[in-house]
Protein backbone atom coordinates (compact mmCIF):
# COMPACT_ATOMS: atom_id res chain seq x y z
CA UNK A 1 0.00 0.00 0.00
CA UNK A 2 1.20 4.00 -0.51
CA UNK A 3 2.56 4.26 2.52
CA UNK A 4 0.95 8.20 2.10
CA UNK A 5 -2.39 6.85 2.32
CA UNK A 6 -2.35 4.89 5.59
CA UNK A 7 -5.12 5.56 7.21
CA UNK A 8 -7.47 6.70 4.63
CA UNK A 9 -9.65 3.96 4.62
CA UNK A 10 -11.07 4.84 7.45
CA UNK A 11 -12.26 7.55 6.34
CA UNK A 12 -15.89 6.96 5.33
CA UNK A 13 -17.60 8.04 1.84
CA UNK A 14 -14.42 8.56 0.22
CA UNK A 15 -13.37 6.87 -3.51
CA UNK A 16 -9.75 7.72 -3.95
CA UNK A 17 -9.00 6.84 -7.62
CA UNK A 18 -5.83 5.22 -7.46
CA UNK A 19 -4.26 2.71 -10.18
CA UNK A 20 -6.42 -0.27 -9.25
CA UNK A 21 -9.79 2.17 -9.92
CA UNK A 22 -8.54 3.47 -12.94
CA UNK A 23 -7.86 0.39 -14.62
CA UNK A 24 -11.15 -0.72 -13.52
CA UNK A 25 -12.50 1.86 -14.61
CA UNK A 26 -10.45 2.88 -17.53
CA UNK A 27 -12.81 2.08 -20.47
CA UNK A 28 -15.35 4.31 -19.21
CA UNK A 29 -13.03 7.40 -18.46
CA UNK A 30 -12.09 7.31 -21.91
CA UNK A 31 -15.43 7.70 -23.20
CA UNK A 32 -16.17 10.49 -20.49
CA UNK A 33 -12.97 12.04 -21.54
CA UNK A 34 -13.89 12.09 -24.75
CA UNK A 35 -16.44 14.64 -24.66
CA UNK A 36 -13.50 17.18 -24.75
CA UNK A 37 -14.10 16.59 -28.89
CA UNK A 38 -17.23 18.44 -29.97
CA UNK A 39 -18.10 15.60 -32.69
CA UNK A 40 -18.28 12.92 -29.70
CA UNK A 41 -20.93 15.24 -28.04
CA UNK A 42 -22.52 15.73 -30.80
CA UNK A 43 -22.97 11.68 -31.45
CA UNK A 44 -23.70 11.08 -27.69
CA UNK A 45 -27.24 13.52 -28.14
CA UNK A 46 -28.34 12.60 -31.19
CA UNK A 47 -27.47 8.77 -30.92
CA UNK A 48 -26.26 7.55 -27.91
CA UNK A 49 -26.20 4.11 -28.33
CA UNK A 50 -24.37 4.26 -30.79
CA UNK A 51 -21.63 6.63 -28.53
CA UNK A 52 -22.01 3.64 -25.97
CA UNK A 53 -21.59 0.75 -28.85
CA UNK A 54 -18.90 2.55 -30.29
CA UNK A 55 -16.83 3.45 -26.93
CA UNK A 56 -18.03 -0.54 -26.06
CA UNK A 57 -19.60 0.43 -22.95
CA UNK A 58 -21.49 -2.48 -20.51
CA UNK A 59 -24.80 -2.56 -19.96
CA UNK A 60 -23.88 -1.08 -16.71
CA UNK A 61 -22.05 1.41 -18.14
CA UNK A 62 -24.53 2.50 -20.59
CA UNK A 63 -27.34 2.03 -17.51
CA UNK A 64 -24.65 4.61 -15.11
CA UNK A 65 -24.16 7.28 -18.12
CA UNK A 66 -28.03 6.99 -19.38
CA UNK A 67 -29.48 7.48 -16.07
CA UNK A 68 -27.03 10.52 -14.62
CA UNK A 69 -26.62 7.84 -11.71
CA UNK A 70 -23.31 9.93 -10.01
CA UNK A 71 -23.55 8.16 -7.35
CA UNK A 72 -22.77 4.71 -8.68
CA UNK A 73 -20.76 6.40 -11.24
CA UNK A 74 -18.11 7.47 -8.54
CA UNK A 75 -18.53 3.78 -6.83
CA UNK A 76 -17.76 2.04 -10.10
CA UNK A 77 -14.58 4.24 -10.60
CA UNK A 78 -15.58 7.08 -12.55
CA UNK A 79 -13.16 9.82 -12.46
CA UNK A 80 -14.98 12.96 -11.16
CA UNK A 81 -13.24 15.38 -13.49
CA UNK A 82 -14.19 12.82 -16.46
CA UNK A 83 -17.72 12.70 -14.89
CA UNK A 84 -17.52 16.59 -15.22
CA UNK A 85 -17.39 16.52 -18.98
CA UNK A 86 -20.42 14.66 -19.00
CA UNK A 87 -22.09 17.27 -16.70
CA UNK A 88 -20.97 20.13 -18.53
CA UNK A 89 -22.92 18.11 -21.32
CA UNK A 90 -26.43 17.35 -19.96
CA UNK A 91 -25.88 20.80 -18.72
CA UNK A 92 -25.66 19.78 -14.80
CA UNK A 93 -23.62 22.01 -12.85
CA UNK A 94 -21.04 20.67 -9.80
CA UNK A 95 -23.70 21.40 -6.91
CA UNK A 96 -25.70 19.50 -8.77
CA UNK A 97 -23.40 16.48 -9.30
CA UNK A 98 -21.82 16.89 -5.75
CA UNK A 99 -25.54 16.32 -4.04
CA UNK A 100 -25.78 13.23 -6.14
CA UNK A 101 -22.77 11.92 -4.96
CA UNK A 102 -24.03 12.56 -1.43
CA UNK A 103 -28.08 11.21 -2.17
CA UNK A 104 -29.24 14.42 -2.14
CA UNK A 105 -31.45 16.50 -3.82
CA UNK A 106 -29.84 19.81 -5.37
CA UNK A 107 -32.33 21.64 -3.10
CA UNK A 108 -31.43 19.84 -0.26
CA UNK A 109 -27.54 20.24 -0.92
CA UNK A 110 -28.13 23.73 -1.26
CA UNK A 111 -29.53 24.16 1.93
CA UNK A 112 -25.99 23.11 3.86
CA UNK A 113 -24.13 25.63 2.30
CA UNK A 114 -23.38 29.21 2.82
CA UNK A 115 -24.08 31.49 -0.60
CA UNK A 116 -26.69 28.89 -2.27
CA UNK A 117 -26.65 30.92 -5.10
CA UNK A 118 -22.83 31.06 -6.10
CA UNK A 119 -22.93 28.62 -8.84
CA UNK B 1 19.62 37.62 -14.96
CA UNK B 2 15.89 36.63 -14.49
CA UNK B 3 14.24 37.66 -10.94
CA UNK B 4 11.59 36.52 -8.59
CA UNK B 5 9.47 38.75 -7.53
CA UNK B 6 6.80 36.90 -5.44
CA UNK B 7 4.40 34.65 -5.42
CA UNK B 8 0.68 33.91 -5.84
CA UNK B 9 -1.28 30.59 -4.12
CA UNK B 10 -4.85 30.59 -5.30
CA UNK B 11 -7.69 28.21 -6.00
CA UNK B 12 -8.68 27.26 -9.85
CA UNK B 13 -12.63 26.37 -9.16
CA UNK B 14 -13.85 26.48 -12.67
CA UNK B 15 -16.81 28.66 -11.25
CA UNK B 16 -14.08 31.28 -10.48
CA UNK B 17 -13.62 31.80 -14.48
CA UNK B 18 -17.30 31.41 -15.43
CA UNK B 19 -17.85 34.00 -12.66
CA UNK B 20 -15.55 36.41 -14.88
CA UNK B 21 -17.14 34.98 -17.82
CA UNK B 22 -20.47 36.20 -17.07
CA UNK B 23 -19.72 39.61 -15.87
CA UNK B 24 -20.83 38.68 -11.72
CA UNK B 25 -18.06 41.11 -10.55
CA UNK B 26 -20.76 43.00 -8.58
CA UNK B 27 -22.88 40.31 -7.98
CA UNK B 28 -23.20 40.47 -4.42
CA UNK B 29 -22.71 36.40 -4.34
CA UNK B 30 -19.33 36.85 -6.11
CA UNK B 31 -18.31 40.03 -4.88
CA UNK B 32 -16.55 39.13 -1.80
CA UNK B 33 -14.41 36.42 -4.59
CA UNK B 34 -13.25 39.51 -6.74
CA UNK B 35 -12.61 42.31 -4.23
CA UNK B 36 -10.31 39.58 -2.81
CA UNK B 37 -8.18 39.25 -6.27
CA UNK B 38 -8.35 43.23 -6.35
CA UNK B 39 -4.95 43.54 -4.39
CA UNK B 40 -3.17 40.90 -6.56
CA UNK B 41 -3.97 42.12 -9.42
CA UNK B 42 -2.79 45.92 -8.70
CA UNK B 43 0.38 44.58 -7.60
CA UNK B 44 0.89 42.92 -10.92
CA UNK B 45 -0.06 45.95 -12.69
CA UNK B 46 2.54 47.67 -10.57
CA UNK B 47 5.57 45.13 -11.05
CA UNK B 48 4.64 44.27 -14.45
CA UNK B 49 5.80 40.48 -14.54
CA UNK B 50 7.15 39.24 -17.57
CA UNK B 51 6.66 35.51 -17.11
CA UNK B 52 4.24 34.01 -14.52
CA UNK B 53 5.38 30.10 -13.94
CA UNK B 54 2.30 28.20 -13.15
CA UNK B 55 2.67 24.68 -10.69
CA UNK B 56 -1.08 23.81 -11.47
CA UNK B 57 -3.23 20.44 -12.03
CA UNK B 58 -4.78 19.36 -15.38
CA UNK B 59 -8.21 17.71 -15.06
CA UNK B 60 -8.25 14.74 -17.34
CA UNK B 61 -8.43 17.37 -19.95
CA UNK B 62 -5.32 17.54 -21.41
CA UNK B 63 -3.91 14.43 -20.19
CA UNK B 64 -5.58 11.32 -20.01
CA UNK B 65 -4.81 8.39 -17.44
CA UNK B 66 -3.52 6.03 -20.51
CA UNK B 67 -0.53 8.10 -19.62
CA UNK B 68 -0.64 10.57 -17.01
CA UNK B 69 2.27 12.69 -15.87
CA UNK B 70 3.45 13.10 -12.83
CA UNK B 71 5.12 16.20 -13.35
CA UNK B 72 4.94 18.03 -17.03
CA UNK B 73 6.45 21.14 -18.21
CA UNK B 74 5.15 22.72 -20.93
CA UNK B 75 7.53 24.53 -23.54
CA UNK B 76 5.15 26.02 -26.68
CA UNK B 77 5.26 29.32 -27.77
CA UNK B 78 1.25 29.31 -27.40
CA UNK B 79 -1.64 27.06 -25.34
CA UNK B 80 -5.01 26.77 -26.59
CA UNK B 81 -8.01 27.11 -24.10
CA UNK B 82 -9.14 23.32 -23.65
CA UNK B 83 -12.45 22.03 -24.51
CA UNK B 84 -13.58 20.82 -21.39
CA UNK B 85 -17.04 19.93 -22.66
CA UNK B 86 -18.85 23.36 -23.49
CA UNK B 87 -16.34 24.52 -26.06
CA UNK B 88 -13.00 26.54 -25.03
CA UNK B 89 -13.85 29.61 -23.08
CA UNK B 90 -13.92 33.34 -24.93
CA UNK B 91 -10.20 34.22 -23.89
CA UNK B 92 -7.20 34.28 -25.83
CA UNK B 93 -4.46 31.61 -25.94
CA UNK B 94 -2.18 31.58 -23.56
CA UNK B 95 1.25 33.11 -24.56
CA UNK B 96 4.00 30.42 -23.72
CA UNK B 97 7.65 32.04 -22.71
CA UNK B 98 9.79 29.13 -25.05
CA UNK B 99 13.21 30.98 -23.85
CA UNK B 100 12.73 30.53 -20.17
CA UNK B 101 10.83 26.95 -20.64
CA UNK B 102 13.26 25.39 -22.36
CA UNK B 103 15.84 26.65 -20.26
CA UNK B 104 14.10 25.16 -17.05
CA UNK B 105 14.00 22.20 -19.16
CA UNK B 106 17.54 21.79 -19.35
CA UNK B 107 18.44 23.52 -15.77
CA UNK B 108 15.87 20.88 -14.02
CA UNK B 109 17.14 17.51 -16.00
CA UNK B 110 20.66 18.47 -15.13
CA UNK B 111 19.65 19.23 -11.27
CA UNK B 112 18.39 15.47 -11.39
CA UNK B 113 14.68 16.43 -11.62
CA UNK B 114 13.65 14.66 -14.89
CA UNK B 115 10.84 16.28 -16.03
CA UNK B 116 8.70 15.16 -19.13
CA UNK B 117 7.56 18.47 -21.45
CA UNK B 118 4.55 19.24 -23.11
CA UNK B 119 3.92 21.21 -26.68
CA UNK B 120 1.09 21.93 -28.32
CA UNK B 121 -1.57 20.88 -25.90
CA UNK B 122 -4.28 22.97 -24.85
CA UNK B 123 -4.28 23.91 -21.36
CA UNK B 124 -7.78 23.75 -18.85
CA UNK B 125 -9.13 25.92 -16.35
CA UNK B 126 -6.37 25.32 -13.83
CA UNK B 127 -3.86 27.70 -15.12
CA UNK B 128 -6.87 30.17 -16.58
CA UNK B 129 -9.77 30.27 -14.26
CA UNK B 130 -8.09 32.49 -11.93
CA UNK B 131 -5.65 33.73 -14.15
CA UNK B 132 -8.13 36.13 -15.67
CA UNK B 133 -9.01 37.27 -12.20
CA UNK B 134 -5.75 38.84 -11.47
CA UNK B 135 -4.02 39.44 -15.07
CA UNK B 136 -7.02 39.59 -17.28
CA UNK B 137 -6.39 39.53 -21.34
CA UNK B 138 -7.41 43.20 -22.17
CA UNK B 139 -7.60 42.55 -24.92
CA UNK B 140 -4.82 39.86 -25.13
CA UNK B 141 -3.09 38.66 -21.76
CA UNK B 142 -0.27 41.04 -20.12
CA UNK B 143 2.60 38.81 -20.58
CA UNK B 144 3.71 34.99 -21.13
CA UNK B 145 3.81 31.75 -18.62
CA UNK B 146 5.24 28.72 -18.32
CA UNK B 147 2.85 25.76 -17.07
CA UNK B 148 4.24 23.05 -14.76
CA UNK B 149 1.19 20.49 -14.39
CA UNK B 150 1.27 18.00 -11.17
CA UNK B 151 -0.58 15.14 -10.77
CA UNK B 152 -2.92 15.13 -8.23
CA UNK B 153 -5.75 12.86 -9.87
CA UNK B 154 -4.33 9.51 -10.34
CA UNK B 155 -2.26 7.88 -7.33
CA UNK B 156 0.32 7.81 -6.62
CA UNK B 157 0.81 11.38 -6.90
CA UNK B 158 3.44 13.14 -5.64
CA UNK B 159 4.10 13.53 -1.71
CA UNK B 160 4.23 17.11 -0.54
CA UNK B 161 7.92 17.10 0.61
CA UNK B 162 8.61 16.45 -3.50
CA UNK B 163 6.56 19.39 -4.48
CA UNK B 164 8.54 21.26 -2.15
CA UNK B 165 11.65 20.24 -3.58
CA UNK B 166 10.12 20.86 -7.39
CA UNK B 167 9.59 24.50 -6.06
CA UNK B 168 13.51 24.63 -5.24
CA UNK B 169 14.93 23.25 -8.28
CA UNK B 170 12.26 25.74 -10.21
CA UNK B 171 13.92 28.90 -8.35
CA UNK B 172 17.52 27.14 -9.53
CA UNK B 173 16.32 27.24 -13.07
CA UNK B 174 14.48 30.10 -13.12
CA UNK B 175 17.19 32.67 -11.54
CA UNK B 176 20.02 30.53 -13.55
CA UNK B 177 18.26 32.11 -16.83
CA UNK B 178 20.74 34.84 -18.33
CA UNK B 179 18.08 37.45 -20.09
CA UNK B 180 16.67 39.85 -17.76
CA UNK B 181 13.19 39.02 -16.49
CA UNK B 182 10.98 39.18 -14.03
CA UNK B 183 9.13 36.21 -12.81
CA UNK B 184 6.07 35.62 -10.47
CA UNK B 185 5.42 32.21 -9.24
CA UNK B 186 1.72 30.53 -8.99
CA UNK B 187 0.76 27.58 -7.41
CA UNK B 188 -3.20 26.73 -8.31
CA UNK B 189 -5.40 24.61 -6.25
CA UNK B 190 -7.68 23.69 -3.41
CA UNK B 191 -8.38 24.74 -0.36
CA UNK B 192 -10.80 22.52 1.38
CA UNK B 193 -12.93 20.60 -0.82
CA UNK B 194 -13.83 16.75 -2.22
CA UNK B 195 -15.63 15.94 -5.23
CA UNK B 196 -16.58 12.30 -4.65
CA UNK B 197 -19.15 9.85 -2.96
CA UNK B 198 -21.04 10.66 0.18
CA UNK B 199 -18.36 12.84 1.76
CA UNK B 200 -18.51 15.36 -1.57
CA UNK B 201 -18.96 18.91 -0.49
CA UNK B 202 -16.78 18.41 2.95
CA UNK B 203 -15.13 21.74 3.87
CA UNK B 204 -13.10 22.96 7.05
CA UNK B 205 -12.30 26.21 6.96
CA UNK B 206 -10.36 25.96 10.47
CA UNK B 207 -7.84 23.95 8.73
CA UNK B 208 -7.64 26.17 5.51
CA UNK B 209 -7.00 29.15 7.83
CA UNK B 210 -4.30 26.79 9.15
CA UNK B 211 -2.77 26.15 5.88
CA UNK B 212 -3.01 29.82 5.14
CA UNK B 213 -0.76 30.63 8.13
CA UNK B 214 1.94 27.69 7.38
CA UNK B 215 2.24 28.09 4.06
CA UNK B 216 3.80 31.42 4.53
CA UNK B 217 5.56 31.21 8.59
CA UNK B 218 6.29 27.43 8.60
CA UNK B 219 6.31 25.86 4.78
CA UNK B 220 8.42 23.08 5.82
CA UNK B 221 5.33 21.74 8.58
CA UNK B 222 3.74 21.20 5.39
CA UNK B 223 6.27 19.70 3.20
CA UNK B 224 6.35 17.02 6.15
CA UNK B 225 2.75 16.28 5.77
CA UNK B 226 1.32 13.09 4.33
CA UNK B 227 -1.51 13.07 1.35
CA UNK B 228 -3.63 11.04 4.21
CA UNK B 229 -3.45 14.36 6.50
CA UNK B 230 -4.30 16.69 3.94
CA UNK B 231 -7.50 14.33 2.34
CA UNK B 232 -8.53 13.78 5.97
CA UNK B 233 -8.02 17.71 6.54
CA UNK B 234 -8.86 18.86 3.22
CA UNK B 235 -10.84 16.23 1.17
CA UNK B 236 -10.13 13.72 -1.11
CA UNK B 237 -9.25 17.01 -3.59
CA UNK B 238 -7.44 19.60 -1.00
CA UNK B 239 -4.70 17.35 -2.05
CA UNK B 240 -4.29 20.26 -4.47
CA UNK B 241 -2.50 22.61 -1.85
CA UNK B 242 0.93 20.74 -3.06
CA UNK B 243 0.87 23.43 -5.61
CA UNK B 244 1.06 26.07 -3.35
CA UNK B 245 4.03 23.92 -1.50
CA UNK B 246 5.74 23.83 -4.82
CA UNK B 247 4.88 27.66 -5.14
CA UNK B 248 6.25 28.28 -1.90
CA UNK B 249 9.35 26.48 -2.55
CA UNK B 250 10.60 28.68 -5.52
CA UNK B 251 10.36 31.64 -3.13
CA UNK B 252 13.06 32.93 -0.86
CA UNK B 253 12.77 32.38 3.03
CA UNK B 254 12.46 35.82 3.54
CA UNK B 255 9.30 35.92 1.15
CA UNK B 256 6.44 37.26 3.03
CA UNK B 257 2.64 37.44 2.87
CA UNK B 258 1.18 40.49 1.50
CA UNK B 259 -1.87 39.75 1.54
CA UNK B 260 -4.91 36.82 1.47
CA UNK B 261 -9.06 36.32 0.94
CA UNK B 262 -11.18 33.55 1.54
CA UNK B 263 -14.16 32.86 0.65
CA UNK B 264 -15.98 29.53 1.21
CA UNK B 265 -19.43 30.15 -0.94
CA UNK B 266 -20.45 26.39 -2.23
CA UNK B 267 -18.14 23.17 -2.35
CA UNK B 268 -14.60 24.52 -2.27
CA UNK B 269 -13.02 27.13 -0.36
CA UNK B 270 -11.89 29.81 -2.60
CA UNK B 271 -8.68 31.60 -1.39
CA UNK B 272 -5.79 33.78 -2.87
CA UNK B 273 -2.63 34.72 -0.98
CA UNK B 274 0.13 36.93 -2.36
CA UNK B 275 3.98 37.00 -1.32
CA UNK B 276 6.72 39.38 -2.04
CA UNK B 277 10.23 39.18 -1.89
CA UNK B 278 12.05 41.60 -0.03
CA UNK B 279 14.47 42.53 -3.00
CA UNK B 280 10.93 42.74 -5.48
CA UNK B 281 11.11 46.73 -4.78
CA UNK B 282 7.64 48.49 -6.42
CA UNK B 283 8.00 50.49 -9.31
CA UNK B 284 5.85 52.90 -8.25
CA UNK B 285 5.25 53.78 -4.50
CA UNK B 286 1.95 52.87 -3.84
CA UNK B 287 2.07 49.33 -2.01
CA UNK B 288 -0.98 46.41 -2.58
CA UNK B 289 -3.89 47.10 -0.59
CA UNK B 290 -4.39 44.63 2.25
CA UNK B 291 -7.44 43.04 1.50
CA UNK B 292 -10.14 42.94 4.11
CA UNK B 293 -9.21 39.46 4.88
CA UNK B 294 -5.30 39.90 5.64
CA UNK B 295 -4.39 40.47 9.31
CA UNK B 296 -1.59 43.41 9.59
CA UNK B 297 -0.07 41.85 12.84
CA UNK B 298 0.53 38.56 10.15
CA UNK B 299 3.53 40.51 8.40
CA UNK B 300 5.14 41.20 11.56
CA UNK B 301 5.12 37.87 12.54
CA UNK B 302 6.03 36.12 9.15
CA UNK B 303 9.54 38.43 9.44
CA UNK B 304 10.08 37.39 13.36
CA UNK B 305 9.79 33.90 12.09
CA UNK B 306 12.32 34.14 9.73
CA UNK B 307 10.96 31.71 7.74
CA UNK B 308 13.91 29.19 6.91
CA UNK B 309 13.40 26.06 4.14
Amino acid sequence: MNPQLKGIETLEGTYLFDLATSAKALRLNRFLHGFTVPGNRALFKENPDAAFAGAGLSAEERRMVRELDWAALIRYGASFFCLEKLGRVKGISNPEMVAGFRGESLDQFLKTRRVPGAR
Amino acid sequence: MARILGGIGTSHVPTIGGAYDRNKQNDPDWAPLFKGYEPVKTWLAERKPDVLVFFYNDHATTFFFDHYPTFALGVSAQYAIADEGLGPRAVPPLKGHTGLARHMADALVNDEFDISVFQDLPIDHGVHSPLTLFWPPSPDWPGKIVPIEINVLQHPIPTPARCWKLGQAVRRAVLSYPENLKVVIVGTGGLSHQMNGERAGFNNEKWDRKFLDLIARDPKKLAAMRHADYIRLGGTEGAEEIMWLAMRGALSPRAKKIHQNYYLPMTTAMAVALFEEPDAKPALKKKARPGRDARPSFRTRAARAGIQR
